[in-house]
């Protein structure tokens, strides 16, 4: 694994699965120890809230609709606590308000029924993200653009522009490598599960495109610069670099 | 054609006689003077005339004097007559300068002519009809600040007591009620001499009346112009609590609105919730069974459990399609591997699948979770109205450059004439009965998803055999930047 993956790689990652469906916990958690994982389940929220003062998992992958504390409310309250990754695994449509509420708090979401190998491929790209590190109150990168990355925002100028999970995505890994140059492909792994059958030309679109939204002259960038043949770094006070 | 308006104040003129150039202080004067000067001169005429017939030529010194003292006299009643003439016009003067502040909206200060001559009269006269006007602006001032305090967002009966409150205040009466009923429910009531004086407005509004009922102080006067007002006001207030009435239907509509369409959401979300759940238990226990011990059986048992888990998000998608509550994310994605995992997923392994990718350079900005269902939609549909003849696909940049055309075509009997335009409507299914399996919903989702990622979905003209899509989505160059 590559940049800033170190915990991933030096300890077996623990996943809490909190699901009010026992038949689910049981298949699921069973096919993600055979995969190595160190796998915990809950059956609602509050149990997963005593769980976790004992100590905090990697992952959390969480079921909307619970009785009790629900998934919204217990991805508010983890958050509140802790940079957490959570995955959303629910029957609710992603399209639904709900979930994009959920969206806000959660790293990913897959809806059921789901497919092992997808969810497998997301809880990989989750885990990579392990040991970055970006400030939750907002990163102003100069006095034209905040980064609100754990509310999928940015702040150009006197704009709020939303950002999809995916611009999020591939923004917390260049913000938690600031000032430094982070190859296209570790972009690709940060940004898409391997199931999305992405290549290098999928980081070029997206770049400029996030391009368009977060830099007032997309032309001449200020923030997101292209290290050609090499990947792309986010500097800040919007310096422009050489090449 | 410079006839002058007989209303405009500007253009009315008397006739002004032979002096008709000068100013009315300047006449008076003119005409103080003739009247002094006239018997001093016929005096003087008469005594020359006597002085130069009847006396001695020695004493005609005399009529010098006359004739002097006659010019000395002139020149002092000049300015006798000037002083004379602006004090006789003082009075005059106040009541028209009382007059030029009316149209100023000044009726508070009132001509002051003493005495009780003509004058005087007509000061009084004027006064009367200022304060008479400034009585009546006021009491318009009252009204207009009272209609405008009335809200759509007050109920009728808050509405009712305030315009009673109102009534009192605007036209100084005793008492006032607002009744609203069958008209012939109003109570009538009678003028009685030296009791407080009745007073009634009424409207109809729809089947029921508006009265406006009041009671004057018996020594209050009430004028045809107070009637009108009242009327006015009544009509008002009338409009005012309709339209409360409807604002207040309309809220409780919006809100139950509301609360229905919250309430349709969580039946959705449990409805989903309760049927994908158990299907996601079978999925993953077919799948995992199939692990241990590989079986057709089993992989048909999570082929079927997905597509019954597909269908019932293609009848919730529907539901949010018609509630709005619907978005679409654009992601950057490419179409082809995409195309070849809902083939598989239609799990329709007798069905030949081609697929031609042109898209070289091109990928598609899209929703990947709504793009997979109209994917799957939209073969599906082949599969299934092409009777599970060969199924193509082909994608290719459109000649603008700016999107991407995934067309899809079978080599079935094709869209039967007259289905086109009901084609893409809600629950229809081909004449041709192929589609009884499904429901009825594909194409019509999957038109409004693709227009919601700012693309579309549309039927090509008959070419040769079969039926042929195209799903049309916007697209990004690649290239490194």
């Amino acid at each position: 694994m590559s940049l800033g993956s170190n915990s991933a790689d030096t300890h077996v990652p623990r996943i809490l699965i909190v699901d009010d469906d026992p038949d689910l916990l049981v298949v699921l958690a069973d096919r993600l120890n055979d995969d190595g994982f160190e796998v915990s389940t809950a059956r609602d929220g509050d149990q997963a809230l005593r769980m976790m003062r004992s100590g905090w998992p990697d992952l959390l992958i969480v079921d909307m609709m619970m009785p009790r504390l629900d998934g919204l409310r217990l991805a508010r309250e983890v958050k509140s606590q802790a940079d957490l990754p959570i995955i959303v695994l629910s029957a609710i449509d992603a399209a639904d308000s709900k979930a994009d509420m959920l969206e806000e708090v959660a790293e990913d979401y897959v809806t059921k029924p789901y497919h092992y190998a997808e969810l497998r491929a997301r809880i990989n790209r989750v885990l990579r993200r392990l040991g970055d590190r970006v400030p939750r109150q907002g990163l102003v990168l100069g006095p034209d653009l905040t980064l609100e990355l754990h509310r999928r925002q940015a702040i150009v100028g006197d704009r709020t522009v939303h950002l999809t999970p995916t611009e999020s995505r591939l923004l917390y890994a260049l913000a938690a490598n600031l000032d430094r140059t982070v190859p296209t492909d570790t972009l690709l792994t940060r940004g898409w599960a391997e199931t999305d059958d992405a290549d290098p030309s999928y980081v070029w679109v997206t770049m400029r495109r996030l391009r368009q939204k977060i830099e007032v002259d997309p032309d001449s960038p200020r923030y997101l610069l292209t290290v050609r043949g090499v990947g792309y770094s986010l500097v800040r006070d919007g310096r422009v670099r050489d090449g | 054609m410079d006839e002058p308006h007989p209303i405009d104040g500007r253009h009315i003129r008397g006739d002004r006689g032979i002096l008709g150039g000068l100013s009315f202080r300047s006449r008076l004067t003119l005409a103080l003077l003739f009247a002094a000067l006239t018997p001093l001169l016929l005096y003087g005429v008469v005594a020359v005339v006597f002085s130069l017939t009847l006396l001695p030529p020695a004493t005609r010194g005399l009529v010098d004097v006359l004739f002097v003292a006659m010019i000395a006299v002139g020149l002092l009643v000049l300015p006798i007559a000037m002083l004379s003439s602006a004090e006789l016009l003082r009075p005059l003067r106040s009541v028209a300068r009382s007059f030029e502040r009316v149209p100023a909206g000044d009726l508070s200060s009132p001509a002051v002519v003493p005495g009780d001559d003509e004058l005087a009269r007509l000061a009084e006269s004027h006064n009367r009809l200022a304060a008479d006007f400034h009585h009546r602006s006021q009491q318009v001032g009252r009204m207009l600040e009272a209609i405008g305090a009335m809200s759509l967002a007050d109920d009728s009966e808050t509405l009712a007591r305030r315009a009673e409150r109102d009534a009192v205040r605007i036209f100084e009466l005793i008492q006032s009620t607002v009744y609203l009923g069958p008209a012939a429910e109003i109570p009538a009531r009678e003028a009685i001499p030296g009791e407080p004086k009745p007073l009634r407005a009424e409207r109809r509004v729809g089947e029921e009346v508006i009265a406006l009922l009041g009671w004057l102080p018996a020594t209050s006067a009430w004028a045809r112009a107070d009637q009108d007002l009242f009327e006015l006001f009544a009509s008002q207030v009338a409009v005012a609590l309709r339209n409360a009435d409807l604002y207040a239907h309309v809220e409780l509509q919006k809100a139950r609105l509301v609360d229905l369409a919250a309430a349709k959401e969580d039946f959705l979300r449990g409805v989903s919730h309760n049927l994908q759940s158990p299907l996601t238990s079978i999925r993953a226990h077919a799948e995992q069974l199939g692990r241990d011990h590989p079986d057709r059986r089993l992989e048909i048992i999570a082929e079927q459990s997905d597509r019954l888990s597909r269908i019932v998000r293609q009848l919730m998608t529907v539901s949010r399609l018609e509630s709005g509550a619907i978005k679409a994310r654009s992601d950057v994605l490419s179409l082809g591997p995409r195309v070849r995992r809902a083939c598989e997923a239609l799990a329709a392994s007798d069905v030949e699948f081609t697929l031609v990718d042109r898209s070289g350079g091109w990928l598609a900005v899209a929703d990947a979770d709504q793009l997979d269902q109209v994917l799957w939609a939209v073969l599906d549909n082949a599969v299934k109205h092409g009777r599970r003849t060969p199924v193509s696909v082909d994608i290719a940049t459109d000649p603008d450059g700016s999107r991407l055309i995934l067309t899809v075509v079978d080599q079935g009997p094709g869209v039967a004439a007259g289905d086109e335009a009901r084609l893409f409507g809600r629950y229809q299914r081909g004449a041709d009965g192929a589609g009884e399996g499904g429901s009825g919903l594909g194409l019509y989702v999957s038109r409004a998803l693709c227009r919601m990622m700012g693309g579309d979905l549309i039927l090509n003209a008959p070419s040769g055999r079969g039926a042929s899509f195209s799903l049309l989505l916007p697209a990004e160059h690649v290239e490194e930047g």
